[in-house]
């Protein structure tokens, strides 16, 4: 647990000092200047598990923002770019860090320098109950607002709430609204927290489809401009993955809401977004061979795993050829102006002539919980005569219908309609498209490996790959059988009667 | 998962509470999560870090497992470094364990919600032979014995060894360090060469008898704090570097 309160308007560093000293009884330690550097992923996952990664004194630490408790350490040179958890010296800190992040990278963050004054509170032992630390940040050689940073120590956490009584009100040291790592972040233009591509919106039931669709393909926009940079200088992998979901929702969005936009200005927006996905498609394809590489590789025995070397560096080098197109469509004109005019389209969209847009006016909820049946029903009709033997396009398909009830739900469902329907609604589809993204992984990968084989057969310890992957090839193609045996379990979970009338009651 | 380490002699006043406080403080100091269980009900550590000799619901409701350990833990003044504080229930804790169908795994379990928050969990042992300290055998990966160069701590020595059994999977390693060492005297000097010759696993770092760790009941401060540059606590950080560099050895090569 710990606080933050700024100095009163016109008090001194000096005088906050001893107007603490007169209120408390403290022991006042020395003053001590530190250079801290932050960082985070882009989307600030420490920051949404209440943590954050500073470099100070040659260490980087994990910290719990509330407690300022130390998760793990660890000495390493400042990072000056980016920093996966794999770059960190295996250790508690790299273990740490690797399942918050995973495959996302820290990036830096913000630098302050600080002089911070310890001065702990005392009970009648003499032994420290709190921690206050009187602390005189600088931004950039700027100075930021001056504060107290009061800590409970473990076991006395009553005794934070006295000081903080007693700084707050009878000493009027106004609370700070942000920690001071959220005060730098903003003062120099960033947004603590950084940037999710979750999309949360408030939607009333009764809101125009027009304006709902629009604040949703605005909000998704977004996503996909904030994280085009990122995808283009190919920072992480996870910039790329979450710009291809948000075009993806977004032509979900003009897919199934199609009859609140005007048909021909539509299907040129469709016909742009379809192409930023495909154009994106291979990059992103690859990515995910190369991360997941080492998964594939378990499948086969471990005498074989090292000989499959040479088709890592086949992928590699397409992943750096893909990525090189990508980034130059990325920076086209093409893209640049499809964000623009998809821009003003959706700001103008209210204005438009209703006559070629039937449901622009109606309902928000009556068009999506529509929408959302209609899916539903059409995934139960094609999931219920698919079977082990069903051919690949039939899994692809309802695989297909099920993102785009994933995305009706998740950007319409979740807002509109009774979270006790929609989440175990989303759970179930979630494991249903887990068995059909199995089915059609294991199909892709087995056509990939297929389409590098002369590849791989011409580099160095080529004949060797070739064997590993036929035994890798057999095994992806057991993994797609199993996959499929799981599929009628899950789907009838999902298609169950009960399900079916629920969605018939929920959805009006 | 924490490394547990046991100060722990069957003779009294060899320096054990004097070793685990300054050992934990510097394992803390040097960065590593650190908890510290005063297990004597005399409550020396506790009085050293100033804290309440009082655990909620004493000893036994510890042992039954009816507390939240956490709850009971208590900040010290040094970051890093948490107590779990001595209570004088505590001196009936024996017949408290005595209960239970395993009593010896009593401790491993009360410390099993803590093993993945601390990355040491020093334990300091009340003197004498019994079923806290068959516990406290169970839980420590390493005792840590000190002693003072004479027949009677030997003796002790040997008999710690023939509890142990020589050690083996589940027992703990034995690190015996000389403490209270009065290098001027030439029985202190021959008992060390001769407990060296007979249990060559001694550590080479010896803590000297000085008038400096008698000031940390005056001071209620670990010496490696109050007189960071005396010889007292240049020994502590000699042999806290020893032992980490004996546990590194004993982490390669499992017994």
């Amino acid at each position: 647990m710990s606080e933050d309160f700024l100095l009163p308007t016109g008090m001194t560093v000096a005088a906050a000092a001893r107007e603490l000293a007169a209120g408390l009884h403290v022991r006042a330690g020395k003053a001590r200047c530190s250079h801290r550097a932050y960082y985070d992923t882009f989307d600030g996952l420490l920051h949404s598990a209440g943590l954050l990664a500073v470099w100070e004194d040659g260490q980087l630490a994990l910290i719990e923002r509330d407690s300022d408790q130390t998760r793990a350490r660890l000495e390493m040179e400042k990072p000056n770019g980016r920093l996966f958890a794999s770059d960190v010296e295996p250790g508690r800190l790299s273990e740490a860090l690797h399942e918050l992040i995973d495959v996302r990278a820290l990036l830096p963050l913000v630098e302050i320098d600080l002089v911070e004054r310890p001065l702990d509170v005392l009970d009648s032992e003499r032994k420290t109950i709190v921690r206050m630390l009187l602390e005189r940040p600088t931004l950039a050689r700027r100075r930021l607002a001056p504060r107290v940073h009061v800590v409970a120590v473990r076991g006395y956490e009553e005794a934070l709430r006295g000081v903080s009584q007693m700084l707050g009100s009878e000493l009027g040291f106004p609370r700070a609204e942000q920690s001071l790592l959220d005060e730098a972040v903003i003062a120099s233009g960033g947004k603590p927290g950084g940037t999710s591509a979750k999309i949360d919106l408030a939607i009333a039931k009764g809101e125009r489809s027009d304006r709902a669709a629009a604040a949703v393909l605005r909000a998704l926009l977004d996503v996909i401009e904030a994280n085009l940079d990122g995808a283009v200088a190919d920072v992480d992998s996870e910039f790329l993955h979450d710009l291809r979901v948000s075009v993806r929702r977004s032509r979900a969005v003009q897919r199934e809401l199609r009859t609140v936009f005007p048909p021909e200005r539509l299907a040129h927006f469709r016909e742009e977004l379809r192409w930023l996905q495909q154009i994106t498609g291979d990059a992103r394809d690859l990515d995910v061979y190369v991360l997941e590489f080492d998964a594939m590789r378990a499948l086969v025995p471990e005498s074989l795993r090292a000989d499959l070397d040479p088709v890592l560096d086949a992928l590699r080098r397409r992943r750096t050829r893909a990525h090189r197109r990508m980034s130059r469509a990325l920076r086209s004109e093409r893209t640049a102006a499809l964000f623009r005019e998809w821009s003003a389209f959706l700001d103008g969209i209210e204005e438009l002539p209703l006559g070629d847009r039937p449901d622009a006016a109606s309902p928000v909820a009556v068009l999506a919980g529509e929408r959302i049946r209609k899916v539903y029903r059409r995934m139960v009709r094609m999931g219920g005569s698919i079977d082990s033997a069903s051919p690949s396009t039939e899994y692809h398909e309802l695989r297909k219908q099920g993102k785009e009830l994933r995305y009706l739900l998740e950007l319409f469902g979740a807002v509109l309609y009774p979270e006790s329907v929609v989440k175990p609604m989303i759970k179930d589809l979630k494991a249903l498209q887990d068995v059909l993204g199995r089915n059609q992984d294991r199909e892709v990968q087995v056509a990939m490996l297929r389409s590098l084989s002369d590849e791989v057969s011409a580099a160095p310890g080529g004949s060797a790959a070739l064997m590993a992957m036929g035994v890798l090839v057999e095994r992806l193609e057991a993994d797609k059988h199993a996959a499929r045996l799981a599929f009628g379990e899950r789907f009838e979970a999902f298609g169950s009667a009960s399900r079916r009338r629920l969605v018939q009651e929920t959805f009006v | 998962m924490s490394t547990v380490l046991a100060t722990y002699n069957i003779k009294g006043g060899v320096g054990k509470t004097s070793a685990a406080v300054n050992l934990a403080y510097l394992a803390a100091r040097g960065g590593a999560r650190t908890l510290l269980w005063d297990l004597d009900p005399q409550g020396a550590c506790t009085y050293l870090l100033r804290i309440r000799p009082k655990v909620r619901g004493g000893g036994r409701k510890l042992v039954r497992l009816k507390s939240e350990v956490g709850a009971l833990l208590k900040g010290t003044d040094y970051e890093g470094l948490d107590l779990l504080p001595a209570d004088f229930s505590y001196r009936h804790m024996d017949l408290a364990l005595n209960r239970f169908k395993r009593p010896t795994r009593r401790l491993v379990r009360v410390l099993a919600p803590l093993r993945d928050e601390y990355d040491y969990v020093f334990l300091d042992c009340p003197p004498s032979i019994s079923l806290v300290s068959e516990s406290v055998f169970e839980a420590a990966d390493a005792l840590l014995v000190p002693i003072i160069p004479a027949t009677l701590s030997s003796r002790t020595l040997e008999q710690l060894y023939g509890v142990i059994d020589g050690g083996g999977p589940g027992k703990p390693r034995i690190l015996p360090f000389f403490s209270m060492v009065d290098s001027r005297k030439r029985m202190h000097r021959d008992e060390m060469e001769r407990i060296r010759g007979r249990w060559p696993g001694v550590l080479e770092t010896a803590i000297p008898a000085s008038a400096e760790i008698e000031r940390m009941g005056v001071e209620r401060d670990v010496v490696a704090s109050y007189a960071p540059n005396g010889r007292q606590a240049l020994a502590y950080r000699m042999l806290w570097d020893e032992v980490q560099r004996r546990l590194a050895e004993y982490a390669s090569r499992p017994q």
